[in-house]
């Protein structure tokens, strides 16, 4: 089994630094979150410049050549709902270390973006959701295979579909979380990959429950099969919960200093 | 259907290292497919056969050894023909004497040895302690810097000494350092993990996972070779993908199959036979196993393991 793939998710606009960094192309600040990101472990790294409208495809195209060549072609995952901005990111994207992720695509308005991952020999993260969040597993499912099959028609490999269950906050929809987890398990069965923002679960919780949460659900969504998280790598309750769960999947060998690689 | 050839390919290779220098160099690794799965993919640099000597001489050598090295008397001329016997690679010098339990030679007479060693022949060298590691610390650090320019490969580092040889070596004197481990997988990658830590590249480890004779527990010295290798290629985890040097005549040449003579277990055969016969199981199969280097003793042994090399790849 491959290890665990970490996706960082500290380039977003969200940040208002970053946001910022972004509108005036300021390297300094995206430099920094990505090297902070990279040393505590991520695999990839996400860059959501939002919906970036009018300047999305020069945004990109500047985000991922400053990524990597700063930092050894360091994979990433293009995160906008501007496709003209993804392919533009693809198109001076190289791949040595690993395809591009098209984050996302849905099965409904979003389905096109498994198409536009196809076309660009592209890995896409295929949310399991249609105009809403599914009611349960059966709608969620109906959704994995509607986006499974898009991919397929188009030539992918099942395994570059990475399929997002949708992880939901705690607070409020405590009832669902076993379910979510269950999606897990019958995407893993499959043989599918799997990823999600991990910490929605713990939306709204006091800051230092936080990482507890994340780290409880990510040991116990990795039993069910989760290949990969977008998760913030420098929460390090978060990542020693990874990399020990990676050493007990036999995905890494373990040695006395395995939290420090 | 028409048969479809699938390679394995893995998005990940064996890590090189050189010992030697000039004409001779040898170059351990860099392979990225299985051993010997030379239909998968290009095996660049093929294992090397190496031949082990000591600074012991030859007294209490097997008659074949001592008939090949016949009229060598110095430890340079023992060496010399060490390094033109068919099908080696490269010269493995063991200081056993310096063991403390054993003849307990002093360090200084140990370095004029593995000096003489490496004045005598362009072949790569390994040198190889005396397995006790207090007095290893010293020696191998007085060898490496005694060695300078040599690129020798100075075995072994070990879990309780790893800080003195490994930043000697692989440091201060800019050698290659082999990093012992006896077949104990989280302790391999442990070591190479606290090795680089310190400081020593990793294209200047090579790997000596353990060994044992056939029969003697060979069995977990295999699967150790075979998920250190899964682990390297198949997670692309860089911290297995130095190249494994198994020393074997040390192993197969003292256990009781090897040194019991003819005449007290006469069901057993000819005691040479039998000896060379270790030897070459034990070494195929570490081979077969993953290692990119053996270390052996007898002619015969060398000549065979260096023709199936060179014929499987």
């Amino acid at each position: 089994m491959a290890k665990f793939v970490t996706i960082g998710e500290r380039l977003s606009v969200t940040a208002p630094t970053v946001n910022r960094a972004f509108a005036s192309r300021d390297p300094e600040p995206i430099l920094k979150r990505a090297k902070q990101q990279l040393d505590a472990g991520a695999v990839y790294l996400d860059v959501n410049i939002g919906p970036a409208e009018n300047d999305g495809e020069e945004l990109m195209k500047w985000a991922v050549e400053l990524l990597q060549s700063n930092f050894d072609n360091v994979p990433l995952a293009l995160d906008t709902s501007n496709k003209k901005a993804i392919e533009a990111g693809i198109s001076v994207y190289n791949r040595s270390k690993g395809k591009p992720i098209v984050n996302s695509a849905d099965a409904a308005g979003r389905i096109e973006y498994v198409d536009l991952a196809a076309a660009n020999d592209a890995i896409v993260i295929a949310l399991c959701n249609g105009e809403g969040i599914a009611k349960d597993n059966d709608e969620r499912m109906m959704y994995c295979q509607t986006l499974l099959e898009r991919g397929m028609e188009h030539g992918m490999e099942p395994t570059d579909l990475w399929f997002d269950p949708l992880f939901l906050v705690v607070k409020g929809m405590q009832d669902k979380q076993m379910e979510v987890l269950e999606a897990i398990k019958m995407f893993s069965d499959m043989g599918l990959n799997s990823t999600g923002g991990l910490s929605n679960n713990s939306n709204g919780m006091p800051k230092n429950i936080r990482p507890i949460m994340d780290s409880a659900l990510v040991a116990m969504a990795m039993m069910q099969g989760l290949t990969s998280a977008i998760v913030n790598p420098n929460d390090l309750r978060l990542m020693e919960t990874i990399k020990s769960c990676d050493v007990f999947k036999g995905n890494t060998l373990y040695a006395d200093s395995y939290l420090e690689l | 259907m028409p048969f479809n050839r699938k390679p394995q390919k893995f998005n990940a290779a064996i890590k090189t290292v050189e010992i030697g220098s000039g004409d001779k160099t040898v170059t351990l690794g860099g392979e990225n497919v299985l051993p010997f799965y030379s239909f998968d993919g290009e095996i660049k640099n093929g294992p090397k056969v190496g031949v082990e000597i000591t600074d012991l001489g030859l007294d209490n050598e097997i008659a074949g050894v001592k008939a090949y090295y016949e009229g060598a008397s110095t430890i340079g001329e023992i060496a010399k023909k060490a390094s033109e016997m068919e099908g080696a690679d490269f010269v493995c010098l063991r200081l056993i004497g310096g063991d403390p339990n054993g003849e307990d030679k002093p360090v200084d007479e140990l370095v004029a040895v593995a000096k003489e060693v490496a004045d005598a022949i362009d072949a790569p060298l390994v040198i190889e302690g005396c397995k006790n590691v207090e007095k290893d610390s010293e020696l191998l650090n007085k060898v490496a810097e005694a060695l300078q320019g040599k690129n020798v490969l100075v075995m072994s580092a070990r879990e309780e000494n790893y800080k003195a040889v490994g930043a000697a070596a692989g440091l201060a004197y800019n050698q290659k350092v082999g990093a012992e481990s006896a077949v104990d997988i989280n302790l391999a990658k442990q070591l190479n993990v606290v090795m680089t830590q310190l400081g020593v590249k990793p294209e200047s480890i090579v790997m000596n996972v353990g060994s044992a004779a056939v029969g003697y527990g060979y069995e977990y010295v295999v699967s150790t070779l075979d998920r250190i290798k899964a682990a390297a290629l198949s997670q692309d985890d860089k911290m297995l993908q130095m190249p494994i040097i198994t020393p074997v005549a040390s192993e197969t040449w003292s256990v009781k199959e090897a040194m019991a003579t003819e005449e007290d277990s006469p069901e057993w055969g000819n005691q040479e036979v039998r000896g060379i016969s270790m030897e070459i199981q034990t070494a195929a199969a570490s081979l077969a196993s993953g290692s990119d280097a053996v270390i052996l003793k007898h002619p015969q042994s060398v000549a065979t393991i260096s023709k199936m090399i060179k014929e499987l790849i």
